[in-house]
Order: C-alpha cells, then structure tokens, then sequence
C-alpha cells in the first residue's frame, strides 16, 4: 500500500511545504520569508525541498524584484495541487481501511 | 519513523496516515490564520466602534438642536480607530503574497476610498446648496450607511462570502429606519441595531471557528 502515496511529499518536511501552499487559493502566490516563517525551517533546509518540488513539476517558483531587492515567490502548479489532493485522499482511504 | 529533513532516506520514511493527516491540518491551519485576516476581530473591532460613538453622539444630542462638537470628536476617534486597526491588521496577515486574491483585495480597498471620497463631496454640494443641519446629519449618516451597506454586498459576491452579505442587507436596513426615525433617535438605531449587528457577526464568527475545532477533519486536505 506505501507505494500509492507520492514519494515526492511523502517526507513529512515537503509535506508541510505543499500543505502550506495548497491552503492558498489558487492564483496566489506566497514570497519565500513568509513561507519560511510559516514552517520554521531555514533557509538553506526550505531552498533544499523546493528544488525538489520544483523538479518534480509540482511548485512554481517565481524570482523578481520589488524595487531593487530580489523576491522569491512560490505556488503550486496545478500538478502539484492535485498531487496533493491524492496524497490526502489516499491517506483517508488508508485511514478508513484500518479502522474498519 | 523521524527522519532528518534532507537526508537521501527521507523520500520513503513517512509518517503513519493518522500522522501525516494531522500534520497536514496543523500546518494549513497555522498557514490560513497567519495569512488571512480574523474576522472576528474586525467586527468586533467595528462593532464597538459604532456602538460607543453613536451611544456618545446620541447621549449628547438629547434635548438640543445637535450634538456637542466634542461628541462628534469622540465618535471620529472611535471610527478613526476602528479605520486603522483594520487596515494595519489586513496588511500585517496579508503581506508576502500576491496574485488574484491579493488584486481583488486591493480594488476593494480602493472602492471603500472612493465610495467615502464621493460621499464627501456629495455631503460638501448639500450644504452649499442651503441644507439644515438636521438634513446634513440625516444625509451624513444614512449616506456613509448606504456606501458601508453596499460595500458589504460586493464584498461577499467578491470573496464568496454569505455572512458578510447578511451583514450588507442589514446595514442597508438600518440605514434605512435610521433616518426615518429621525435626530437624535438616529443614532441611538445606529449603536443599538448597527453596532450590535456588528458584535453579533463577531460571536458568528467566533461559533464558526469552535466548530471547526470540534470537527477539524472536514477541513483536512481542502484547497
């Protein structure tokens, strides 16, 4: 049965990361400090998991500038939102089948 | 079943679905109540902005042709307050994002200005074409209620919200008994039925909240 959860946000740490951007409305983006904020990682730790969320087509990561300070914004692509929806409704029916 | 965050190992070693679920509704709970703005609050904000000013306005337009210059000062200060309190509290949770919800906050923002700024000059062409200061009072008030009342409904079509429509139609409502009932007893509908109306939104909210807490999974996984 593990073999139907999506390796990619298995790790608990990606887990929280996709969670986070799947609580905006799609549309939305969030910059990386207050992404950062919101799971207490650091920087170097976060950067590490969204390239590999990046790679995996499942996170859009947006660099521009406001001003002239570089900002880093960043949302799930619609892969990633539905990944996501898998991932919890295949928990759910791993849930519902232990406990029957 | 811990494993460090960037380990090669911790693409397989997950936690157990119980786990991960919970995991997943902490995180999305934290993340929306850090990025959204607390209604609660705002209402309550509001609620006893209006029901203090306009108390203090009707206290002192009793008996007299209108009310005294420092009641008007009093109920400015309260809605000045109230004025601040939300637009410092809806940037502070809404700041680092962007895209549509960002945008259709901003043009709502800016309709409250323009709605406000229009009234103003509204209210500035009656009282140079000879309004009373009963009419002026009757205009000022039931004017600002129309634009709040309004706004109220666009916003809930805006954000798909149906409370905050509820909201709008009784805004309108009171606006409307408010200036039939006539000075000072006007204000004395704002406080009570306005202000309270307010503060009733707020324990709304508050019951929503509680009962999301007592059933938490059917938050789980919602986008």
């Amino acid at each position: 049965m593990p073999d139907a959860l999506d390796p990619v946000i298995h790790a608990p740490a990606r887990l929280r990361v996709v969670a986070t951007l799947a609580a905006l409305d799609p549309g939305d983006e969030l910059s990386f400090p207050k992404l950062q904020k919101l799971l207490d990682m650091t920087a170097g730790n976060l950067s590490t998991h969204l390239r590999k969320l990046e790679d995996a087509d499942y996170v859009r990561v947006t660099k521009t500038h406001e001003g002239r300070t570089p900002a880093t914004y960043l949302a799930l692509t619609p892969q990633g939102r539905r990944a996501f929806e898998d991932y919890t409704e295949a928990l759910q029916g791993l849930l519902r089948g232990a406990g029957s | 079943m811990t494993s460090t965050p960037d380990s090669p190992g911790d693409d397989v070693a997950g936690l157990p679905a119980a786990d991960s679920l919970r995991l997943i509704r902490e995180q999305q709970d934290r993340a929306r109540s850090a990025l959204e703005p607390d209604a609660r609050a705002l209402y309550g904000a509001w609620g006893v902005a209006w029901l203090v000013g306009y108390l203090v306005l009707w206290t002192s337009g009793r008996g007299q042709e209108q009310p005294e210059a420092w009641a008007y000062w009093v109920f400015g200060g309260a809605l000045a307050a109230a004025v601040v309190f939300t637009m410092v509290h809806t940037m502070r949770r809404t700041a680092g994002t962007r895209g549509v919800s960002a945008r259709t906050g901003a043009m709502y923002g800016w309709a409250w200005m323009l709605g406000f700024l229009t009234l103003g000059v509204l209210l500035g062409g009656l009282a140079r074409a000879g309004a009373g200061t009963e009419v002026m009072g009757l205009a000022s008030n039931g004017g600002a209620c129309l634009v709040v009342g309004l706004l109220y409904l666009a916003g809930a079509a805006a954000f798909g919200d149906r409370n905050l429509f509820v909201l709008g139609a009784w805004i309108l409502l009171v606006a409307g008994a408010a200036t039939l009932v006539g000075l000072p007893g006007t204000y004395l509908v704002m406080a009570l039925a306005g202000g309270g109306g307010f503060l009733v939104m707020a324990g709304v909210e508050q019951l929503r909240v509680v009962r999301g807490r007592r059933h938490p999974e059917e938050g789980a996984g919602r986008a």
